[in-house]
């Protein structure tokens, strides 16, 4: 198979995901309600709770708010698998015409990629918010997003493989989620957080996301290690849930 | 041609397929029976690529199912038992991304998707999201994958079920279609009728082994002496039953009130010799009727299961 016709057969399993989420618009609109009413509900008031010199929370849990929605949104297609396999979804997904390989990278790019399309709106909007306005500085944001769900995605992957049983898996994950957002500078600045937690907050790969966006966004200042450290979480995660969803696929499911 | 040798697939310790081996002809349809758990499914997505079997080896237009994947899964198409596609879509949606991931041209993908929702006449219910739709028509969108598809290698498992009889006529004629077209059918079926009338040969399982393999014709053939001729004649039958017991072929004659029941082996062929020699000794026949073993009578035989 050529690698242009790889790429075609990629490109349809990844609008499989979209065609599937746009045929869910209720979820769009939950999540949308939920992110307002953090940002103007939850943000606004406890902003002015806050009155801390060099701090405007609003605007840093605007970016947080983004971030942890995206955070959320990728974590689902470990679910996804697993209702996947439950309804016999997986039997005929694998007996489709393109390697097992594609369809593990076809599915983390399109858990990625539907995470993007809910927040990209958001995003825009807590640009808008800010005051930002630069096409390339929000196309970078959008990357780094894109990048962070590709990691989580992969997490999920892995996840869902490790555990065999839905209720456990629904168990750990809220887990995985709740650490990784708050165990994090996602939605409140580093320097106070308990001191124990700080230094497994600063390599969190939501931490590193959130600088980023803040740093394109907002300005903000940057330690540089970021995109290293989103970038070894990607690595990591990605190849782990890639490596176990085809071991998985290629035992046989049930062995 | 579709070859399977010695293909064993385990699932920790059950033998789900045991030591299978059959060839499947091309533009043949066989049909697959066996009893629930038999192995029929496993077998068909081993084949599909789907599971990797411990033992053996399948070949699919002479690519290897192990070492040749892709090139396996490019010439098969499956309508699943139950329907598996995501039920929030259209049957529209379903069919133009299945049309689409198995490689058929936008514009010929069009076509047959009109063609194929035309056919089951699912003007409307083509844009509904499929998890409001009937049992039947469900069913039917499963079937209609493949006949978008049109692959070389077509499995159809219970196609008809959950159809009225007229959809069902509607699906045979189809599958006969898609086989005229050039298509290899494997049908793996619990319908006697279906398969009797569809398959070219038929192919039992049973407890993961392929335990018979034939026409329907052949088959039934093989249950020797298990045809009954009951012969109703005139005045006492009992004069005719000790020369008829005489014929080889004869396996045990029963008297009745008024009739014979005669168990035999080709009842068919020995009918007419039968009635001679009632005749001969001035026997009037009133009625004669000959029950021959059927496809189902043949299932029971091998499985010792009745189909539900």
């Amino acid at each position: 198979m050529t690698l242009k016709s790889q790429l075609s057969l990629l490109q349809v399993i990844v609008e499989r995901d979209l065609r599937v989420l746009i045929k869910s618009p209720w979820i769009v609109v939950h999540r949308t309600i939920f992110f307002l009413i953090q940002l103007f509900v939850f943000a606004t008031l406890v902003s002015q709770l806050i009155k801390v010199p060099g701090l405007d929370y609003f605007r840093f849990f605007s970016i947080g708010a983004v971030i942890s929605t995206i955070t959320s949104i990728a974590f689902i297609i470990g679910s996804d698998l697993f209702e996947e396999e439950e309804l016999g979804l997986l039997d005929y997904l694998l007996s489709l015409p393109f390697g097992h390989s594609l369809f593990v990278l076809g599915r983390a790019l399109g858990g990625a990629l539907r995470g993007l399309v809910y927040v990209s709106p958001m995003l825009l909007l807590v640009a808008l918010l800010n005051g930002y306005f630069s096409v390339s500085g929000i196309l970078g944001a959008l990357l780094v997003l894109f990048v962070l769900a590709t990691g989580v995605s992969g997490l999920s992957i892995t996840l869902a493989m490790l555990i065999r049983n839905e209720n456990r898996f629904d168990i750990v994950i809220a887990l995985a989620e709740l650490g990784m957002v708050r165990v994090s500078a996602t939605i409140y600045p580093l320097q106070f957080m308990p001191l124990a937690v700080q230094p497994i907050a600063t390599y969190s790969p939501a931490t590193s996301a959130s600088d980023l966006v803040r740093t394109i966004i907002l300005g903000s200042a940057s330690s540089g290690l970021e995109p290293v450290t989103l970038l070894l979480f990607v690595a990591v995660f990605f190849g782990l849930g890639s490596a176990f969803l085809f071991k998985k696929i290629e035992g046989g499911r049930f062995e | 041609m579709i070859e399977f040798s010695h293909v064993t697939k385990r699932f920790k310790n059950l033998d789900a397929v045991r030591d299978v081996t059959f060839t499947i002809k091309d533009r043949e349809i066989f049909g697959l029976l066996g009893p629930n758990g038999a192995g029929k499914t496993t077998l068909i997505l081993t084949m599909a690529t789907v599971f990797r079997a411990q033992e053996g080896e399948i070949t699919v237009n002479g690519s290897s199912v192990s070492s040749e994947a892709e090139k396996v899964k490019e010439q098969i198409g499956i309508s699943f038992q139950d329907p598996k596609y995501d039920r929030i879509l259209t049957a529209r949606e379903i069919l133009d991304w299945h049309g689409k991931v198995t490689g058929v041209e936008k514009r010929e993908r069009a076509r047959r998707i009109e063609w194929v929702l035309a056919k089951f006449g699912l003007g409307d219910e083509s844009r509904k999201r499929t998890w409001m739709l009937s049992g039947g028509t469900k069913k039917k969108i499963e079937n209609a994958k493949v006949f978008v598809q049109r692959p070389a290698v077509a499995v159809f498992d219970e196609p008809t079920a959950y159809l009225d009889v007229p959809s069902r006529l509607m699906v045979w004629e189809m599958i006969e279609e898609l086989r005229q077209e050039g298509s290899t059918i494997m049908l793996a079926t619990n319908m006697m009728d279906e398969a009797e009338r569809m398959s070219d040969r038929v192919g039992i399982m049973n407890r993961g082994q392929m335990v018979s393999v034939g026409t329907p014709l052949e088959l039934k053939s093989s249950l020797r002496g298990q045809d009954i001729i009951e012969v109703r004649v005139t005045g006492q039958p009992e004069r005719y039953a000790e020369e008829i017991g005489q014929i080889e072929e004869v396996r045990k004659v029963e008297r009745e009130e008024g009739a014979l029941r005669i168990y035999l082996s080709d009842g068919r062929t020995l009918l007419p010799h039968i009635i001679n020699k009632i005749s001969a000794k001035g026997g009037t026949i009133e009625s004669v009727n000959l029950k021959e073993p059927t496809l189902e009578d043949v299932f029971l035989h091998y499985t010792g299961a009745k189909l539900g």
